[in-house]
């Protein structure tokens, strides 16, 4: 099969047209909420020096009081990588600080998703096959459960539970104090013994949309005609299922696994907190007591741009999966 | 021999109906007599901390020897308003703007609609915080607002798309040659239509105004001075509840979500079975 190039520029194009719209709400949504972006951008007190703070106003064009201009400044100094000096931790830049932290929620983010959309696929396809046994039914119970509580508070009950009651898993952060001192292998184990609990948290957090919508797509996909003209044909039950009904629910559930990752970072975020792990949603929080401006401003790019990168990844992998969406 | 596939005899729904509605009804009385029923006074410090839960103390008290069940009480008030005013702000919003832009397909229409596309990958959330955090200061009016505001996304879209397959029924043509105009075919004829579609998202954007309250505040932006589900839980998780073994301290305030979001659930599936079994199963 051949991907399309008219398919792969309209999805490029879509994605840089998200990346544009993020940028132009960061930049906006300050200046008009806020009023002096100058003071936000470039606190003289904040960065401690007058120098630093003449300087990146310079940069961003903040003397002058044209939006346009302003805006040309910022877009020059976003394609050089710079968003800002960090006030906190001051004179490290905002993207510098970014960088560090990205890796540790992009990891718990994409390792429980997966996680959670496999084991949503499996409970959903289980309860759309046999509907209104118990197993059904609990899965439904547990799915409006999970979806009626904030994510975070799964955290801290799993904490609770195996990190404190139970022992078996560190409560938090993301290795151990020994780390530096350790082998290759050790930190490798380290870093994923920590990571167990943030992952599981998250992965259940997530579970219930999925089982939710892959039984509704499930329980659609056993009604429709070609189903009941597969049984006329004689085919057997297990390929009626699987061949025909399974991979008819999945391709719809695929767009909905794009949008839920806003979701899951979103709780990452909070999530990130409750273990004290040290991605961008801790960097996001610390930024929030500190009144590091810059720095949740960055933390707001780096999320979007993340988002729309891994979207942009999945939509180029979608006609593999299902070639009709080349054609239209 | 049992026929799984045949289906079940329509339910009325009006159990489901009367579950939520008294659920619902338990909270906006507990959030309306929030000081008749709280032992004690909002923030009242006197007791001793870390009391195990008691005769005295419903739910024990926190590290800062607050009842914590007068917390709880006292915290419905504000989630429960944010929940409902929020809802209510985003399904106006999003009501509106789907259906206009179903019913109407031109380029303006066409342009909003890619707008939303574009924004909904972007995670709310994070939006939310950087609007938070930049705004001067953050009473429940504002957490309100910036809740309401940005949810309408997915509603818009999901309204539109059965609007544009509702413009096409023979209904609307009808009223459109009776020389009915563009406001009231959309108003009197295809919104009663979308009344089920209307109603299950109305339950998933309360739900997630709650949540949303609950996770800006676990945050530390929402209105410092209220107390709610998630700032209970934002002051146990900050002052180690987990290491003093305080579950009376941590599961409450997420057990009340979970009840409160359940009525709404239960309301929303209710009346879609209702909906259901008044109209007949024609209506799918």
């Amino acid at each position: 099969m051949r991907i399309q190039p008219a398919y792969v520029a309209r999805r490029v194009a879509f994605a840089a047209a998200t990346l544009l719209a993020a940028i132009v709400m960061n930049f906006l949504l300050p200046r008009l909420i806020a009023g002096n972006p100058a003071e936000m951008i470039a606190s003289q007190t904040a960065l401690g020096s007058p120098e630093v703070a003449e300087a990146i106003k310079k940069q961003f064009g903040l003397e002058n009081d044209s939006l346009l201009y302003q805006f040309k400044q910022y877009l020059v100094q976003l394609a050089h990588g710079n968003l800002g000096i960090s006030y906190f931790n001051y004179p490290t830049p905002v993207s510098q600080v970014l960088l560090h932290a990205l890796p540790w929620t992009l990891g718990i983010v994409l390792i429980s998703t997966l996680l959670s959309y496999a084991a949503g696929w499996l409970v959903g396809i289980r309860g759309a096959l046999k509907p209104g046994t118990w197993f059904d039914n609990a899965a439904l119970a547990v799915s409006f459960f999970i979806n009626s509580v904030p994510y975070f508070w799964i955290g801290i009950l799993l904490i609770l539970l195996f990190g404190y009651k139970l022992d078996w898993f560190p409560m938090g952060q993301a290795f151990s104090v020994e780390y530096d001192s350790l082998s290759a292998a050790g930190k490798l184990r380290s870093i994923s013994y920590h990571a167990v609990l943030p992952i599981v948290s998250l992965a259940i957090a997530s579970l219930a949309s999925h089982i939710l919508v892959l039984r509704n797509n499930l329980s659609r996909a056993l009604t429709e005609d070609y189903m009941v003209l597969a049984r006329a044909k004689g085919l057997s039950s297990r390929r009626r299922t699987f061949q025909y009904g399974v991979r008819n629910a999945f391709l719809p559930s695929f767009t909905g696994f794009m949008l839920s990752l806003g979701h899951v970072v979103g709780g990452a975020i909070t999530m990130e907190i409750v273990f004290s792990y040290p991605g961008i949603g801790m960097l996001t929080y610390n930024a929030i007591l500190n009144h590091d401006y810059p720095l949740i401003q960055g933390a707001f790019l780096m999320i979007a741009a993340s988002i729309i990168a891994v979207n942009l990844l999945a939509d180029l992998i979608y006609p593999f999966i299902d070639p009709r969406v080349n054609l239209d | 021999m049992r026929n799984n596939r045949s289906k079940p005899r329509p339910r009325s729904g009006k159990a489901k109906l009367w579950a939520g509605a008294c659920i619902l009804l338990l909270f906006a009385a507990v959030s309306l007599a929030a000081a008749q029923i709280a032992p004690y006074p909002k923030n009242d410090i006197d007791f001793e901390p870390w009391l195990v839960p008691s005769a005295v103390h419903l739910l024990g008290t926190d590290s800062y020897g607050q009842d914590v069940f007068s917390q709880l009480v006292y915290g419905t008030r504000t989630s429960f308003l944010v929940g409902i005013l929020a809802g209510l702000i985003t399904t106006i919003i999003g009501v509106t703007v789907g259906v206009t832009a179903g019913f109407y397909r031109r380029w303006v229409s066409d342009a909003l609609m890619f707008l939303v596309d574009l924004l909904l990958i972007i995670p709310i959330m994070a939006l939310m915080i950087i609007l938070a955090s930049f705004l001067p200061s953050m009473g429940l009016t504002s957490i309100i607002l910036v809740i309401g505001l940005l949810s309408w996304l997915y509603m818009a879209r999901s309204i539109r798309s059965q609007t544009l397959s509702e413009r096409q029924r023979g209904y609307v043509e009808a009223a459109r040659v009776a020389g009915m105009s563009d406001g009231s075919i959309m108003r009197r004829e295809i919104l009663p239509n979308l009344y089920p579609i209307i109603l299950a998202n109305l339950v998933s954007v309360t739900t997630q105004a709650v949540l949303a309250e609950a996770g800006l505040s676990f945050l530390g932006i929402g209105d410092p001075k209220s107390v709610s589900w998630g700032t209970i839980l934002a002051l146990a998780h900050a002052n180690n509840a987990i290491m003093y073994d305080a579950w009376w301290w941590i599961v409450p305030p997420g057990l009340a979500t979970a009840l409160f979001c359940f009525g709404f659930i239960l309301i929303g599936n209710g009346s879609l079975e209702r909906f259901r079994y008044k109209r007949g199963a024609s209506q799918q």
